[in-house]
């Protein structure tokens, strides 16, 4: 059963709704009165020969509007033009300001990643940034700057090939220099991935550890974006989480990601630093200017809890928090959230410490369902705490469809669909 | 298209709109204006009188004639020598005047390889060893190359280049503890035989998956440049890895970031049972370099001095050019592909028989030094004995005890499930000797159980008595050791 579609947000995201049950098998499956009267509402605007919307979804304007609201207002929708001009799906909640690592400073996450990065190469005279389009700071500008301060021999461009990109920054880490490639998009991992699974998980373990690249991180651009579709939206955790010997990190908010790339950058193994592209301009917080390192492998207890333990990571992390809101207003339910942070390797301790004390748990990713991330959790989860369980361990991921593009508001798992297979959850 | 010429030979001067050039937009009208806006005026506004191309993506000239170039295979790039097949030197010029004290030292190195190759291979045969691969007729490419080299150079090797360890004294006690995956391996049992590595020769750790050492090379040698280290890097591959994309990013990095780094191609003739004409369609490896913008040769593998020659300039200007240089070594596979593989099923026997008789690196360098006076038939006989003698040692026929099983599991940085090891505050465990099994020595680690629901899964085919350890057990952890 899908969760009920908000009129608002299909007008917020598409201009006029398409023909809803035509959009994707799930939906589909339950065509519930909103959608009917989305279809009747885009035959409507058709007759009366009114214009789609552009995508901020100004229908207000559009003679007729009056009429396709009249027939479809929702109980729901409130009409709030904040509301309707809303185009993300989560709203970043900044932590508060660190107190603990001296003066602060406002930024965003692209900004914060700079600011690692140039802490890094300050420190360390060996470490390099190189990549596609790296050198005039990056086609997210996550290194503004630093080829003009720290030179070009140490910020550089390098041709257009993951595999090469990977296979050289293997090659530099295994002199012992610290090694930063970009990939431009995670959605281009893909040629790399031998190298990073064949060649970088298994350098020290295959030569006896007479070798190594640990001093080797690869970042790259990670999740939805609102207009990604199937090549600029992926979450492709997963693939790399069934590889030992390789660390998978992916930050919330600017000030994890400077103190999760630090460490990743610091750590002795081979890394990739997944950063939520969604979240480099719309995250903005207090992030220290000085270098400060958050442990791996260590999740965080954002918001504690006693009923549902809720886990995500990157953006998702935020829509569990509105979720966690959601359900103690609406149900009075306590629950805990998690991030998760490191991917490989996970927390376990945490989750399931939290699981013992709730007994539900939910996990989230946009990542498509099957062989997603949540279940390796679920599976374990269920090893360790099987008894403790009180409902089955809910999954709510992306479909098993590759990221599709004007479809994206249904496909990803946002806070409706957490919010019903919670309440099933609780009502189990 | 016409109009456009005509208007450029108008304006020859290129000083912008002449008198001749308002006449000709009187005449067109004001549609004709618009080709003549003067941002397109901007565009042809060059000085020079040449007509040359302007493109950012390549600077050659203009031709109007309609031709395309035809791939050069037939008379190809040429093949450098310096010996002939008997061992004389062609122009003494090239002779590169080697003491006899390295010349023996080639020599050695190339025949001890031979007799280990012959020893190990039987030991496959026999299932003392799973796997072998011989390097039957390449011990020029691997001699002449790494004499031409500093002792700390870096190497990143394919798989059949272990006469590079060998000129470089890796003990043959070394070479066989890691085809036994004995307790003396230094890479713990982990990998295959013949994947060498050798930290102190600079030697990196051979990896089954091919090609992906090439763009590792080039970024070892960005760093090296870095470093100002003087150091070179070299890069060993066949003319089959050579197909992958990682070896075509390694040439491109290479000559885009000014890599000082030496990509050296044997070029066997097969890739397992793949002869070069399925391989390729090219003039070979040594054609693609011009490609990449990369200082290139050809050069005979079979003639140690030849590649000698062309190493020690290659090495000598990448390093002091900061720029790669790519040299491909013909040479012959006269063995099998493998212990895994049999030959005889895609070649003739003839055609093997030729390479092993009438062109062979060790003959030619044998005759070479014959003709020196520097070796003779005595000391031929002596050597063969005293190589056999070497290489048959004890150790070979009895490995001694295998690898601690706890050599399956991580040690240094990487600690599997989350620290778990680090966080309970676990040191070394005793590795205590359980038994062992004919044919296959084992120690075993003492179970530990771990405190939560910490675990380590691990399946072995194993000896009776440790399989009853671990089934006591449902909890349990193999300390590790670095």
């Amino acid at each position: 059963m899908g969760p009920p579609l908000r009129l608002n947000q299909c007008r917020s995201r598409l201009g006029a709704p398409p023909s809803l049950p035509a959009v994707c098998g799930r939906v589909a499956r339950n065509p519930g009165l909103q959608v009917g009267m989305a279809a009747f509402a885009a035959t409507a605007g058709r007759l009366l020969g009114l214009r789609a919307a552009g995508t901020e979804g100004r229908l207000l304007r559009l003679r007729g509007a009056g009429l396709q609201r009249a027939l479809l207002q929702p109980a729901s929708a409130t009409g709030d033009a904040a509301q309707r001009r809303q185009v993300a799906h989560f709203t970043f909640q900044p932590d508060p300001e660190p107190q603990e690592y001296g003066q602060t400073q406002k930024m965003n996450l692209f900004q914060a990643i700079t600011s690692a990065l140039d802490n890094s190469l300050a420190k360390d005279p060996t470490a390099v940034i190189f990549g596609e389009d790296v050198a005039f700071g990056g086609v997210f500008r996550c290194t503004v700057g630093l080829r003009d301060k720290y030179g070009k021999d140490r910020v550089f461009n390098t041709p257009l090939c993951e595999q090469g990109i990977v296979g050289f920054g293997i090659g530099i880490a295994v002199t012992g220099a610290t090694a930063i490639a970009e990939i431009q998009f995670a959605d281009y991992i893909f040629p790399a991935f031998d190298q990073i699974v064949n060649e970088a998980a298994k350098y020290r373990y295959r030569s006896g550890d007479l070798f190594n690249c640990g001093s080797l991180t690869i970042r790259a651009p990670w999740g939805c974006v609102g207009h990604g579709a199937l090549y600029h939206s992926q979450s492709p955790e997963a693939f790399f989480a069934h590889c030992p010997g390789i660390k998978v990190v992916v930050p919330r908010s600017p000030f994890q990601a400077k103190g999760l790339l630090l460490s990743c950058i610091e750590d002795k193994n081979p890394c990739i630093f997944f950063e939520p592209k969604i979240l480099y301009r719309a995250a903005v917080e207090q992030v220290p200017v000085e270098p400060y390192h958050i442990p791996l492998s260590q999740a965080e207890v954002i918001q504690e809890g006693s009923d549902v333990t809720l886990v995500a990571w990157g953006t998702q992390v935020h829509v569990m928090r509105e979720v966690a809101s959601m359900a103690q207003e609406k149900l009075g339910v306590s629950c805990e959230v998690i991030d998760l942070k490191t991917i490989l390797p996970w927390d376990m301790d945490t989750v399931c410490k939290s699981v013992i004390k709730t007994g539900r748990l939910l996990i989230s990713h946009e990542a498509p369902l099957t062989g997603g991330f949540a279940s390796e959790i679920s599976s374990t989860v269920q090893e360790e705490c099987f008894l403790n369980l009180e409902a089955p361990i809910s999954r709510v991921c992306g479909y098993d469809t590759p990221f599709p593009h004007i479809f994206e508001p249904f496909y990803i798992p946002d806070k409706w669909k957490c919010y019903d297979a919670l309440r099933k959850m609780i009502n189990y | 298209m016409a109009v456009a010429a005509a208007a450029a030979k108008l304006r020859g001067s290129g000083r912008g709109l002449g008198q001749a050039g308002v006449l000709l937009l009187r005449r067109l009208g004001a549609r004709g204006l618009a080709r003549y806006h003067p941002r397109r005026q901007e565009q042809q506004h060059f000085p020079s009188l040449d007509d040359k191309p302007q493109f950012p993506g390549a600077s050659a000239e203009f031709v109007d004639k309609l031709e395309f170039i035809q791939p050069n295979v037939i008379s190809g790039i040429p093949v450098y020598r310096v010996m002939d097949r008997q061992g004389q030197i062609i122009n003494p010029s090239e002779d590169p005047h080697l003491p006899q004290e390295t010349v023996l030292k080639f020599y050695k190195s190339m025949t001890l390889l031979n007799t280990m190759d012959r020893i190990l291979y039987e030991s496959q045969r026999q299932g003392r060893i799973s796997f072998y691969m011989t390097n039957y007729g390449e011990e020029g490419t691997h001699v002449g190359s790494a004499a031409a080299l500093d002792s700390t150079d870096l190497v990143f090797g394919q798989y059949r280049e272990a006469g590079v360890l060998m000129y470089r004294d890796y003990p043959l006690e070394l070479f066989m503890a890691q085809c036994y995956g004995n307790a003396s391996d230094l890479g713990k049992g982990r990998q295959m035989p013949v994947h060498y590595g050798c930290k102190e020769r600079h030697f990196v750790t051979i990896s089954s998956p091919l090609a992906t050492q090439i763009p590792q090379a080039v970024g070892a040698a960005y760093a090296a440049k870095r470093a100002n280290a003087n150091r070179v890097v070299i890069c060993y591959f066949g003319e089959g890895a050579a197909s992958e994309g990682d070896a075509h990013a390694g040439f491109n990095f290479a000559a885009t970031l000014e890599c000082p780094v030496i990509f050296f191609c044997r070029n066997n003739g097969y890739a397992i049972s793949t002869p070069t004409s399925e391989q390729y369609r090219g003039d070979g490896i040594a054609a693609r370099g011009p490609g990449y913008g990369i200082m290139s040769i050809r050069v005979d593998g079979n003639d140690v001095f030849a590649v000698y020659n062309a190493t020690k300039e290659a090495r000598r200007r990448a390093v002091a050019e900061n720029q790669p240089f790519l040299i491909e070594a013909m040479t012959y596979r006269i063995g099998h592909h493998s212990t895994s593989d049999d030959s005889s099923a895609y070649r003739s026997v003839d055609e093997v028989n030729y390479w092993d008789k009438q062109d062979h690196p060790i003959s030619r360098l044998r005759h070479y030094l014959q003709g020196r006076g520097w070796w003779d038939d005595e000391q031929e006989k002596a050597w063969r004995k005293q190589s056999r003698k070497k290489v048959g040692t004890p150790l070979c026929w009895n490995p001694g005890p295998g690898a601690g099983v706890g050599g399956m599991f991580w040690g240094g940085a990487w600690v599997k499930n989350s620290g778990g090891m680090e966080r309970l505050g676990l040191g070394d465990i005793e590795l205590g000797d359980l038994g062992t099994a004919p044919g296959m020595s084992l120690s075993v680690a003492c179970g530990v159980r771990l405190p939560g629901h910490m675990r380590f899964c691990c399946v072995l085919g194993m000896i009776p008595a440790l399989h009853a350890l671990l089934s006591e057990e449902r909890h349990w952890g193999v300390a590790v050791r670095g």
